[in-house]
């Protein structure tokens, strides 16, 4: 080894971190990037405030296309219906998710628990299309025909995978020996789950059903699939709305979803913000 | 003497179905007194916490019975048990207060609301920790969790609080100090403490009695100077402080001694310990703080054999020196430097080590 590369090594080792911010070219493409990601959103939360009726060309600022969408009836109905299927949906996904979760974290060893962990997950990775046409062909074939419930029960199946992941992530990286503690300390295996497990695995069990409650609100190839008249949620709505013609309400429409989107998000991040400061590891 | 718990032929197989069975303990019998400190002294591996999860519950044995005073426990869940455990990295509930967690065990018991207050204050005062009772034990040194974890798990005044390896995990300074406080604090409330611990100088510091343990059996159960001084094997001999071990065999018994053949043909007397007859293979052990080192020139006064410096391993407070006793037997000694900091001999400087044959003990092989 020449003295050169000595040097080399020898600062290298000292740094360990690759300087990768100074590699030519990667802050270009870094911005292009984001660009490339958030230029179109940005585009769509801006036209909306235009008042032309015309979505692409600029007839001033106005907030006229909000209150037409707050008046109109079917996007009202489709706002509830949305509202409706991602509530219970996320209610029962995560209550799911949660007995799974702790099934497979702290049931102990069972047969087929590598299999159970793969088909909790695998759904994920299903093309969602397959899933609609099958859940579609079951509910025809059994003859199943709830209106809102069908929606229902076809989100609580695609969302349980979205909820189960936070919640087991959570429960694995948590120490058996609290609840061991509990136990010691007189708590019956019922109090021990309700005052340590769970207050424990709260930052897990919120996380995964604000996953499930993004994931169910903005479902749209299921939701066609499954829904009938009278059960259309907004995102299948604003879908039958630029099959019409394109207004800036669609926009107006999509700029409220996706701040309502970033809004549960940011909630969560602050909920976990606070219990982290409060949780020792 | 009241005893407190007693270990019946307690045996423990983890996995018994598979097709790997892990014996963690094989018919371990001891038992415990009544406002005793008594120590589980081992290696890990060697089934010390698996005994104590026993005792505690979070393990079910696989044979035996544990008597806890007067009544069979093996079979109760954890919480049905009299007993408290203080965990290795505390456990303690992160989402509740200091007072909170001390709280727990009292609450779970149903007892009135004033006198759980009364007690969490008493046990706060108790381990000093009483001003800290709002914070969170996240907002809490390693020092102050500790004391946190002990008085959790006194409040509910327990017939027997288990102890496992709980100042591992703290700092050199603060153990010793917490070694202290902890006898202190078993003295005080009069209640018998079970501490696992694979720290020999923490055992011998604090107990009563310590049972050694190695490969799921206990090998010597004594006070600490039983242990020290007699240990009845080897592996007891070893894990307990440093040892000079010499192989030989015995070629003659007088009375209270014995004479060894050690290495080609040095012969070194020992104290008998009984049963033993010419041509037995043995080990001898002698501690090598028995061993006084001194100038050449002494090496023909009695219990006194000439020897050569190999190595020094300097400790401050002392030396540890290799001494070459010939023959190709080595010895380990101490010595103090002297009051101007020098060492008082030096790397192959020929001196007198003097020793005692009361000093060396024989163990069997």
């Amino acid at each position: 080894m020449s003295d050169q590369e000595n040097v080399r090594s020898a600062s290298n080792k000292g740094k360990k971190v690759l300087p990768v911010g100074h590699y030519r070219g990667l802050g270009a493409w870094t911005v292009f990037f984001f660009v490339f990601l958030y230029l179109p959103i940005v585009v769509l939360v801006f036209y909306s405030f235009n008042s032309n009726r015309t979505v692409m060309n600029w007839g001033g600022f106005g907030i006229d296309w909000y209150l037409k969408a707050f008046e109109n009836d079917g996007i009202q109905t489709a706002v509830w219906n949305t509202l409706i299927v991602a509530t219970v949906a996320t209610i029962f996904a995560t209550a799911i998710a949660t007995i799974g979760a702790l099934v497979l974290a702290r049931g102990g060893n069972f047969r087929g628990k590598t299999v159970s962990l793969g088909l909790i997950t695998l759904p994920l990775m299903v093309p969602e299309i397959v899933t609609a046409v099958a859940v579609l062909i079951f509910f025809s074939a059994i003859g199943l025909n709830l209106g809102l419930g069908n929606v229902i029960i076809a989100h609580i199946t695609f969302c349980i995978p979205f909820a189960f992941m936070p919640i087991r992530a959570r429960l694995e990286g948590m120490d058996t020996s609290m609840e061991q503690a509990a136990r010691d300390l007189y708590a019956s295996e019922w109090e021990a789950f309700r005052y340590i497990t769970v207050p424990l695995l709260m930052p897990g069990i919120v996380a995964g059903a604000m996953l499930s409650f993004v994931i169910s609100m903005d479902d749209f190839i299921i939701t066609l699939m499954v829904g009938g008249a009278g059960s259309t949620t907004l995102p299948v709505y604003i879908y039958s709305m630029i099959r019409r013609g394109l207004t800036p309400e669609i926009n107006a429409v999509c700029t409220i979803l996706l701040f309502v989107s970033i809004a549960i998000v940011t909630a969560y991040w602050i909920v976990s913000k606070k219990s982290e400061t409060k949780t020792v590891h | 003497m009241t005893t407190a718990i007693d270990i019946r032929d307690v045996t423990k197989i983890y996995n018994p179905n598979s097709n790997q069975p892990v014996k963690a303990l094989d018919s371990v019998s001891l038992t415990i007194d009544d406002n005793e400190f008594f120590t589980l002294l081992g290696p890990s591996g060697c089934g010390k916490t698996t005994l104590l999860r026993l005792i505690a519950g979070f393990e079910q044995v696989s044979g035996g019975e544990i008597m806890l005073f007067d009544d069979e426990i093996e079979n109760l869940e954890p919480n049905r048990r009299p007993v408290n455990t203080v965990f290795q990295h505390y456990a303690l509930f992160p989402h509740m207060t200091v007072a909170e967690n001390v709280a727990f065990g009292l609450e779970r018991l149903k007892k009135p609301k004033a006198e759980v207050q009364t007690t969490v204050e008493r046990v706060l005062t108790l381990v000093k920790m009483k001003h800290l009772g709002d914070r969170h034990p996240n907002q809490l040194s390693g020092g102050q969790q500790q004391r946190v974890a002990l008085a959790r798990a006194l409040a509910p005044s327990p017939k027997v609080l288990l102890l496992d390896e709980p100042l591992s995990a703290l700092d050199l300074k603060l153990r010793q100090a917490m070694r202290e406080e902890l006898k202190q604090l078993q003295k005080e409330t009069g209640i018998t403490f079970v501490f696992v611990t694979h720290d020999q100088e923490e055992a011998l510091a604090m107990s009563d009695r310590i049972a050694v343990m190695s490969d799921g059996e206990v090998q010597q159960i004594g006070g600490p100077t039983d242990i020290y001084e007699h240990p009845v094997n080897r592996f007891v001999a070893d894990f307990i402080g440093d040892t000079n071990f010499l192989d030989g065999e015995i070629v003659d018994i007088k009375d209270d001694l014995v004479t060894c053949r050690i290495g080609s043909n040095s012969m070194y007397e020992a104290e008998n310990s009984g049963g033993h007859t010419v041509g037995d293979h043995v080990t001898l052990f002698l501690r090598p703080e028995k061993i006084t080192l001194s100038d050449a020139s002494d090496a023909n006064q009695p219990d006194n054999r000439p020897g050569k410096v190999a190595n020094i391993v300097y400790l401050g407070n002392q030396a540890a020196y290799t001494v070459d006793m010939g023959d190709g037997v080595e010895l380990v000694a101490q010595a103090r430097p002297r009051e101007d900091g020098k060492l008082p001999f030096a790397i192959d400087e020929p001196l007198a080590v003097g020793f005692s044959a009361r000093a060396l003990r024989v163990l069997v092989q």
